[in-house]
């Protein structure tokens, strides 16, 4: 894989002289199935959901630009699904992209929204995201969930992404001997965080035994292996340093941003034993928030697959390379560990609505960060990151976020 | 006239016995078959034309280049209209100039390519010559066709001089209408069942091409093993007579009891076969309905090299259970009781996107990176590793290498496309494989490997695992449009 610097990054050009953003709101639907719903019905209640979590309130009015991120499974308003539900919360005139990024939308989106504030161009932005996907046959919903693959190759080898992600797996397996019961204890843990979130798709607790004998849908990985099809919809709203002060007096920074991107089919890439996109993206968000992996106290990471949130704790140093297995194995991030991961429940628990799935972590961490994560509150975090990524690692995008104690003007 | 210089013979794993027949129906109709060769999900008559081909090649010492003379043959071939030729020169790498012709219409079709091959290596014009002749054959489930039906290709290498030399040859032709027909439009062969008629109909012109015969007329004519075309176990040889052959010889080169009815490669196979044996004097009969005989007359010396896999593999474990199949599976494989694909859009690979890739599917074509010497797979866009964009210089892949990735994939796990192959045949293994640059004759050269992705084919999931050896073969990847696309897929080496 080839990186290109970071534009923060670029000699001459230091990031610190842009201002900071902050995120001073986010919501998001619950995840589900929801027969009833239109993918402009979940996203007006996640927009509520964010604005009315702003501490000092915020008017539809004051949002300059929004990114939205979907997919558009089934081939869902294939053209203009930015304006078509921005439009639908009253935020008309708004400038507003869509961003496709396949299961990275809406943290790309995120990101779009950082860079707008950071520029200038926007004083507050907002990020969302969407999808519907249980609403047509499970035929047609395969159709598309192999959409964002490798298609003229890897496709047509056999694979969607469990498929990939088992591949990965698989290599993961022979090189390092992580076993099939560490995957199943990604899932054990993932559901009994979601079984504490209200949102969550999935929201009851599974055994390791329950997680180890399920049918297999791609070998390694059974089916509590692998996260569920859903509906939802999330959105935060980021906003600068010259108005911060307006939405609240307990400022959420973003403090690092890194994103990468790579081959979209895995067998382009010079490892399958983890995420070079994600590597790059981590490197560079800790760089610009100044911190190494263990000054977080949580992380939402994108556990698509059970392998998958295991190669992001290699990817994002949060273990040594190839020690992800006992890592989980050692509980380290179970809630009350050194550090919780997806303590929303994760992809595998709370849902993976694709577009939605990237501002849905941005929403958990602000919960987090703003102590109002319920029953599954982490104690009092100063800091958390998210890790969204798209396919099997063609894009990855990670955001650091900071409680601060005073606004920093 | 001209000789068979080289041979190659190809069966699919799957067998199917006249017992399981039996429980299914109460009774087995094909008589004198104990058990018939039932090609996989992913096989038809081109992809077993190509196993045959390429083994036909291999005994040769021969590449594709060599090859100015292309003849393939089939009853079934995979599309009713449309010059499968094309496809199968591409894979086996045969010039684009090269003469090519489809043989088809009958079980005759098999010894007419023998025949036109023949008469192309006679002219000055064509140097070596391939006959490929493949066939599945199939009928109605209750038919005595299909329980008949086998599956098997033989291709030969013709050339004006070689060990195997053809000596003699006639045909003879009469009005039988009626004993196997496929109007157009249709999907089974049938039969009126007239057994007497049907009898007359194979007997008289049988007798009547070997009549023919220079040789037959001088009474000199005692094969060894005579090939004689064999729609059941029994037929051939109630035409021992006509033929002027003992049942011992058509015994000799019998293929009929334990692969089936092959159809347009009956003849074919049997001769393969014959000559893979070192029978020195062969006799080769084939019977077409409509109705018309082929007799050949071959000469060997017993030297021919030949490339024959007809029987059945046994898997990695030792066991060939996983090899025979019950009526269930039968039908399943075959995919009668099977639906189609799924209704849906979604991931679209045009046609004309496919065909693009033909060079990298068919032939293992990847790219070596002018500015840095990398391999890159697909060759195409930048460089992977230095990043030039550049256009790469082909080089070729070897078919052998290593299995880096895979997994196994369930029902739920599939793509959309190939919903209908895995209802067939199952769950399938997906691999990442590396495979090394090949030499000039296609086999392993050095260190440098490049990464693909492939399915795995002709044996359990469970038979592939990382580093394992791996080679590859072409089969069917999936239908869409109406359009099969064919590539390759891997194996566990043999």
């Amino acid at each position: 894989m080839r990186i290109v610097d970071e534009i923060y990054f670029i000699p001459g050009t230091p990031f610190t002289s842009m201002r900071d953003v902050y995120l001073v709101g986010a919501g998001q639907s619950a995840y589900g199935a929801f027969p009833s719903e239109s993918y402009r019905s979940l996203f007006r209640t996640a927009f509520e959901d964010a604005v009315e979590s702003v501490p000092n309130g915020l008017e539809t009015d004051d949002v300059d630009e929004a990114f939205i991120g979907t997919l558009g499974v089934g081939g869902r308003q294939l053209g203009l699904s930015g304006p078509a539900v921005t439009e639908h919360v009253g935020l008309d005139g708004v400038p507003c992209t869509r961003v496709e990024n396949a299961c990275a939308a809406s943290g790309f989106a995120t990101r779009q929204a950082v860079q707008a504030v950071k520029s200038g161009m926007a004083d507050v932005a907002l990020a969302g995201g969407f999808e519907i996907m249980t609403d047509m046959s499970s035929d047609a919903t395969k159709y598309w969930l192999g959409v964002s693959g490798e298609t003229e190759w890897e496709r047509l080898s056999g694979t969607t992404f469990s498929g990939v992600y088992a591949q990965m797996a698989s290599a993961h397996m022979e090189e390092y001997g992580t076993t099939r019961e560490q995957l199943s204890r990604v899932a054990v843990k993932n559901h009994a965080n979601g079984a504490k979130n209200p949102h969550a798709q999935l929201g009851f607790e599974c055994s390791l035994e329950d997680a180890q004998s399920a049918p297999v849908v791609a070998d390694p990985l059974n089916l509590y292996h692998c996260c569920p099809t859903s509906d939802g919809a999330a959105c935060a709203l980021i906003v600068s340093e010259d108005v911060v002060d307006d939405y609240t007096d307990d400022p959420i920074r973003v403090a690092g941003v890194g994103a990468g991107s790579d081959s979209v089919g895995l067998f382009q890439r010079d490892s399958y034993t983890g995420v070079p996109a994600s590597q790059h993206a981590a490197e560079t968000a800790y760089e610009m928030a100044d911190i190494s992996p263990e000054d977080l106290d949580f992380a939402e990471v994108h556990d698509c697959f059970a392998i998958a949130e295991l190669l992001a704790y290699e990817d994002l140093g949060f273990c040594e390379k190839g020690e992800a297995g006992q890592f989980i194995e050692s509980g380290a991030t179970e809630l009350g560990g050194e550090l919780p991961v997806n303590t929303s429940g994760g992809l595998k628990s709370k849902g993976h609505p694709i577009g939605a799935t990237g501002a849905g972590q941005v929403v958990e961490a602000f919960k987090q960060l703003s102590g109002k994560a319920g029953e599954r509150q982490v104690e009092n975090p100063t800091r958390g990151l998210t890790h969204n990524v798209g396919g099997s690692g063609g894009a990855s995008v990670i955001h650091v976020f900071e409680k601060e104690t005073e606004v920093s003007a | 006239m001209a000789a068979i210089t080289a041979v190659g013979a190809y069966a699919p794993r799957f067998r199917i016995t006249a017992e399981a027949f039996a429980d299914a129906w109460g009774h087995f109709q094909a008589s004198g078959i104990s058990e018939k060769a039932v090609p996989a999900a992913d096989e038809d008559a081109l992809t077993m034309g190509y196993e045959a081909a390429t083994r036909a090649l291999e005994a040769a010492d021969l590449t594709g280049d060599a090859i100015d003379w292309l003849g393939f043959a089939s009853s079934r071939p995979p599309v009713a209209e449309e010059d499968l030729t094309a496809r199968l020169g591409a894979m086996l790498a045969v010039n684009e100039a090269t003469t090519r012709h489809v043989f088809t219409g009958s079980t005759r079709a098999g010894t007419r390519a023998l025949w036109a091959g023949i008469d192309a290596v006679d002219t000055d014009e064509t140097t070596t010559g391939l006959v490929v002749a493949a066939d599945a054959p199939r009928g109605e489930p209750d038919s005595e066709l299909d329980h008949a039906a086998g599956a098997a290709g033989a291709a030969f290498v013709l050339e004006a001089s070689g060990p195997a030399d053809i000596a003699d040859r006639a045909e003879y032709s009469l009005p039988y209408p009626g004993t196997r027909f496929r109007n157009t439009g249709e999907e089974e062969t049938q039969g009126l069942g007239v057994t007497q008629y049907d009898r007359q109909a194979f007997t008289e012109t049988i007798g009547g091409a070997v009549a023919a015969l220079e040789s037959d007329s001088s009474d000199d004519l005692e094969p060894a093993a005579a090939a004689i075309q064999a729609p059941n176990g029994k037929l051939p040889y109630r035409a021992a007579g006509a033929a002027g052959v003992g049942t011992d010889e058509i015994q000799a080169a019998a293929t009929v009891h334990k692969l089936g009815d092959l159809g347009a490669a009956s003849v074919p196979v049997s001769l393969a076969s014959a000559l893979a044996d070192g029978h020195e004097s062969i006799l080769a009969v084939s019977f077409g309905s409509g109705a018309g005989a082929d007799a050949l007359v071959l000469e060997s010396d017993g030297s021919v090299p030949t490339q024959i896999d007809l029987d059945a593999n046994t898997d990695t474990n030792g066991e060939d259970d996983e090899q025979t199949l019950s009526y269930a599976e039968y039908l399943r494989q075959r995919g009668v009781v099977t639906a189609g694909p799924p209704s849906g859009g979604g991931a679209y690979v045009s046609v004309p996107s496919w065909r693009r890739s033909i060079p990298q599917r068919y032939r293992l074509e990847a790219g070596r990176c002018p500015e840095c010497g990398a391999l890159a797979f697909p060759p195409e866009g930048a460089c992977d590793d230095c990043g030039s964009l550049v256009e790469y210089e082909t080089v070729t892949l070897a078919n052998r290498g290593r299995i880096e990735a895979v997994t196994t994939i369930s029902q739920g796990g599939a793509p959309p496309e190939f919903a209908p192959q895995q209802s067939q045949a199952g769950d399938y293994a997906a691999a990442i494989v590396e495979l090394p640059v090949a030499d000039s004759a296609g086999t392993e050269a050095g260190d440098e490997t490049v990464s693909l992705p492939a399915m795995g084919t002709d044996a359990a999931p469970d038979a592939f695992a990382v580093d394992d050896e791996i080679e590859t073969t072409i089969r069917r990847i999936y239908t869409q449009e109406g359009v099969t696309r064919y590539g390759f897929k891997v194996r566990p080496t043999a």
